[in-house]
């Protein structure tokens, strides 16, 4: 059964990967194109615009920018990962649950790519490599469990109320200001630091730093916060869309 | 092979908000106000091996979502349903296919589907191709088929997997003479090894052709159930 679900999973994924991102060598520059501009354009914001650079600006946005990327993408994806696959959805038999992990796998892979932009920003700001770089695997473990907990809710948003998807796409957006999104956590003063601590986005954000800015291990509270929210996220909405399952040929018809 | 359904008092009922929204049964517990029609109510439909089986009825009279429920893509709302053996659906001309994907893509797609292994399904690509007679449009996108190639590729991804159960929902009337007979000596070969053929459709001519058995939708009910002519004749007499 787990072996069945591994190959629907895997059909899935690569057909949205075909849908979303075509076909050919150019896929590849598609998937670069997004994070690339965001980190120009969050580092004019920061270093002309608000006049506040920081240590390595590039990179501490990068770090911010790379996992976010993986978030926002699965969450632009899982909105209508439904309704995309209505004529599988109202045609065929298979496990509904896995539509919503499979937006989260189809956009993890452009994610690996998009991993190149903190090595290019290591070496524009002369940052050497230490042995925290071996965390990097935890990191994109722990993103990729944050990505397919959000995939969930936000894949029923998208069937429950699909008049609602800008606003949902604004809402993740949100979330990457309400989190040390374009300034470090350090860089915060005051209580709202503690409290920007509550969104699961700030401790992925500081783990990438401080691996690969500050070449030290990550704080538990960096990891843990974030795969808590995963799982208990799953924990709430994996059983909600299984019952939805059923369901789904009434709403996308 | 012993293919076998038996539903008693099935029903599917669709909830809308006031705004006639369609709305799940989940969140129609939070947000009541609209009107929660019933697409069928208290179908009871019985079959067994080597049974065909023609869903008649006007538009609207709840066809095809009895077909989804038989094929497990769609829950009851109310009543039981037991449906053994192993389910072959194409239940539009659409037949599943994603109209970005080539033809080649959707049929290892469909292939993992139905229940190959990814491998099984790439080396099924090669006979789906010959079986649906596409040629080079096998490569192009599926949006670029006409209604009748989409039914031809459908048609041959699920001839790659022996079933027990084989719905047919107007996917047959899209289809060219050649590919109608192809569609009928499969549901023979099904009924024959103890399956069981259920097809809905307008077209009672080529209904006849897979079905001896007719059962009459109305209003999402069962009006009538019996032997194909006598069911079918009562239908269409005005």
């Amino acid at each position: 059964m787990v072996r069945r679900a591994v190959h629907v999973l895997e059909a899935l994924a690569r057909s949205d990967i075909r849908m979303r991102y075509g076909r050919g060598r150019l896929t590849m520059v598609k998937w670069l194109l997004d994070p690339y501009a965001a980190a120009g354009v969050y580092l004019l914001l920061v270093a002309f615009v608000l006049d506040r650079p920081g240590h390595a600006a590039g990179l501490s946005l990068a770090c911010a920018i790379v996992p976010f990327q993986l978030v926002l993408m699965t969450v632009l994806n899982s909105l209508t990962s439904v309704q995309s696959r209505r004529s599988i959805v109202v045609n065929m038999r298979f496990e509904r649950a896995l539509i919503p992990f499979s937006s989260a796998v189809a956009e993890a892979v452009g994610f690996v790519a998009t991993l190149t932009l903190l090595a290019v920003m290591m070496v524009a700001y002369g940052v050497e490599p230490t042995p925290a770089l071996l965390w990097l695997p935890v990191l994109v473990a722990a993103t990729f469990a944050v990505a397919v907990a959000v995939a969930y809710p936000v894949a029923l948003v998208g069937v429950w109320f699909p008049e609602s998807r800008p606003i949902m796409l604004s809402l993740t957006r949100a979330a990457f200001f309400v989190a040390p999104g374009v300034v470090a956590l350090d860089e915060i003063a005051g209580s709202t630091a503690d409290w920007l601590k509550a969104n699961p986005l700030t401790g992925l954000f500081e783990a990438y730093r401080s691996v690969f800015l500050d070449g030290t291990s990550p704080a538990a509270w960096e990891l843990l916060l974030p795969c808590g929210f995963a799982v208990l996220t799953l924990a709430l909405f994996v059983p909600l869309f299984r019952h939805e399952g059923p369901q789904l040929v009434k709403l996308v018809e | 092979m012993s293919a076998q359904i038996d539903a008693r008092g099935v029903g599917v009922q669709f909830h809308f908000d006031r705004q006639r929204r369609v709305l799940s049964p989940t969140l129609a517990r939070f947000r009541r106000g609209g009107p929660a029609p019933w697409a069928l109510r208290g179908v009871d439909l019985l079959a067994g091996p080597g049974d065909g089986i023609a869903l008649v009825g006007p538009t609207g009279s709840g066809k095809t979502t009895l077909l989804r429920l038989l094929g497990g893509i769609l829950a009851a709302d109310e009543g039981s349903l037991s449906v053994r053996g192993k389910v072959g659906t194409l239940l539009s001309p659409a037949a599943g296919l994603l109209g970005l994907l080539t033809g080649s893509e959707n049929a290892e797609l469909l292939g993992v589907l139905v229940g190959m292994s990814p491998q099984q399904a790439r080396a099924a690509v090669a006979p789906i191709k010959q079986v649906s007679g596409l040629g080079d449009s096998f490569e192009l996108p599926v949006s670029s088929y006409s209604e009748g190639m989409r039914a031809r590729l459908g048609f041959a991804v699920a001839a790659q997997r022996d079933v027990d159960l084989l719905l047919l929902d107007e996917v047959h009337e899209a289809l060219d003479h050649e590919f109608r007979a192809a569609v009928a000596e499969r549901a023979r070969a099904v009924r024959e090894r103890g399956g069981i053929v259920i097809a809905a459709g307008h077209d009672h001519a080529v209904l006849e052709t897979l079905c001896d058995r007719a059962v009459w939708l109305e209003s999402g009910g069962v009006e009538r159930d019996g032997e194909f002519h006598d069911v079918v004749d009562t239908y269409v007499k005005p």
